[in-house]
């Protein structure tokens, strides 16, 4: 799906040389400490920060050169799970979650129904008309969830989806990213939750410094984080 | 990707952004709507003065005094001419009319002057100048022309009062313009302060839409809408203001001018040309102060 060579500036660089071939409908994990550089990695694929060198293939198409105009088309393709939420305080969680859909203009009816399915999927049907910091901090990232599903995307990236969530709903979304998955849609979850790639049998790419220090495929990763547990 | 719901979202998003930023948008339509007035008002003032300029220029009347000793045949070629020249008829006044014109004119005063045992009055011609020969200049070239006869005394037109005030009313106009875009200059740049503002307040909002695949144009277009409500409302504001100063004003200003006979065009409402005029322009405003609000604050 995308095929990536690229270093990343700042003072010491963020990523440096990274090559990487997600194909499509792949069930990737990101992981590795904090500060190794996920975010930044996910950042570049949706667009939100420009590779200082090296090409990005999404799609087949080249978005280290994309026209600026272009990019909010690359994004309706993208759902994005943010790290730091990103909702809108002063608007209900379905009002967040359509969102995504006034963008890409659909009635505000179908929407509707839209949202009420994925709120549904993500267990919280009943919170539709609240502001989101009226939320617990796992309301609210289930929130995001539903957002970055509502539009159907064809590549999910999720920045730790599951942090703020207990072990219970923890596996509820987790099950509901694989069925996203199954349904056709290329997954990268970043997370440094050595557990949840232990029990997902899943590839695996570590990162470290900005580099990518390990690449397993799922049963091997699994082994390996069972272990070092 | 249906038009209709998107023309329905950002309606719902402009009205949105006014609501939940009424103070800013307050202002911004209290700007405009004061600049309208001001507009509306000068618009109103100059029409007053030219009703009042060209009923003092109706009455320019080209006076020919001849010499005392000039002959009924001078005083007969004399008008001809003038005849000639403006296409009106000119009038051969003689000294006794003129006499008891001016007896009626001082009222009381007036029988001292048929006591007098000679009238003291040249014979005169009168000509009533129409429109089109008088003209900037035009008057004073047909005086000089008329002054050359020998036989002429003295030319009276009232040259001072309407050069003078074809003068202030020029300068009038020329200020007057000068104003008009001062005014719709600070009037764009308020509004447009106060629509960045509200940008400034929502960036958030239009970073996560960029986020999840919104156009440029898309998170733009509210703001459009935006100020074009405000200068809309602003248009509306100043039209009212208006009415409501001409209905309180106009009456006192009529009977004030009244000696002037141009009381009658005080008494005026707003027209609707002058209406709609100020809402183009309250529209205007409003999308020229979002346009430059949204250039300059929606690089995100
Ligand atoms: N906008 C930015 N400007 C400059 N440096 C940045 C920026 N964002 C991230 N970095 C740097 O890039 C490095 C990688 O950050 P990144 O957010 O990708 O880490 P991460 O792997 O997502 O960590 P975490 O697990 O804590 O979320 C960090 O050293 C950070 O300081
Ligand atoms: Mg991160």
């Amino acid at each position: 799906m995308f095929h990536v060579y690229k270093a990343y500036p700042g003072d010491p660089p963020s990523l440096s040389d990274i090559n990487l071939h997600v194909r499509k409908g792949e069930f990737v994990f990101l992981t590795g400490p904090s500060g190794a550089g996920k975010t930044t990695l996910l950042k570049l694929v949706f667009c939100a920060e420009k590779a200082t060198k090296g090409q990005i293939l999404v799609g087949g198409r080249n978005i280290a050169r994309i026209r600026e105009s272009a990019i909010p088309y690359l994004r309706r393709n993208i759902g994005v799970v943010f790290q730091d939420f990103k909702l809108l305080p002063h608007r209900t969680v379905a009002d967040n979650v359509a969102f995504t859909l006034d963008v890409v203009g659909m009635p505000r009816r179908e929407g509707m129904a839209r949202v009420t399915q994925v709120l549904k999927q993500v267990g919280l049907e009943h919170k539709a008309g609240s502001l989101p910091l009226r939320l617990s901090g796992g309301e609210q990232q289930r929130v995001v969830i539903a957002r970055a599903l509502v539009n159907d995307p064809t590549i999910l990236l999720a920045d730790e989806p599951t942090g703020n969530l207990d072990p219970a709903l923890t596996v509820e979304i987790m099950d509901l990213l694989c069925a996203v998955n199954v349904r056709g849609t290329t997954v990268v979850v970043a997370t440094h939750d050595a557990s949840l790639i232990a029990r997902y049998d899943k590839r695996t790419v570590r990162l470290e410094r900005g580099l990518i220090v390990a690449d397993q495929d799922g049963a091997k990763a699994a082994r390996r984080m069972a272990g070092a547990e | 990707m249906s038009a209709t719901a998107k023309a329905a979202y950002f309606w719902r998003a402009a009205v949105q952004g006014i609501r939940r930023a009424p103070f800013v948008h307050f202002i911004a339509v209290l700007t405009i709507a004061l600049a309208l007035f001001a507009i509306g008002l000068a618009r109103g003032g100059g029409e007053l003065l030219e009703s009042l300029i060209s009923s003092i220029g109706s009455e320019v009347e080209l006076t020919v005094y001849l010499k005392p000793d000039a002959t009924d045949a001078d005083a007969k070629e004399i008008a001809a001419a003038l005849s000639k020249r403006t296409g009106t008829e000119a009038v051969v006044v003689p000294p006794d009319v003129a006499l008891g014109r001016l007896a009626a004119q001082l009222g009381e005063l007036g029988s001292t002057l048929t006591g007098l045992p000679e009238n003291p009055l040249p014979v005169s011609v009168e000509v009533r100048v129409p429109e089109a020969v008088r003209g900037p200049g035009g008057l004073r070239a047909l005086a000089e022309k008329v002054r050359q006869s020998p036989a002429v005394e003295a030319v009276d037109y009232g040259e001072e009062a309407v050069e003078r005030l074809s003068a202030i009313a020029l300068a009038l106009r020329w200020g007057g313009l000068v104003g008009f875009a001062l005014v719709l200059l600070a009037t764009a740049i308020i509004s447009s302060a106060t629509l960045q503002l509200a940008i400034y307040a929502r960036r958030e909002e239009i970073e996560i839409q960029k986020l999840v695949g919104a156009t440029d144009r898309f998170a733009k277009i509210p703001f459009l809408i935006e100020g074009m409500l405000q200068g809309l409302a602003g248009a509306a504001a100043a039209v009212g203001g208006l009415h409501l100063f001409w209905a309180l004003a106009g009456p006192r200003l009529s009977s004030l001018l009244a000696f002037l006979s141009v009381g009658g065009c005080v008494a005026r409402g707003v027209d609707p040309v002058l209406a709609l005029q100020l809402a183009g322009l309250g529209c205007g405003l409003g999308l020229a102060g979002s346009f430059v609000a949204v250039g300059r604050f929606l690089r995100v």
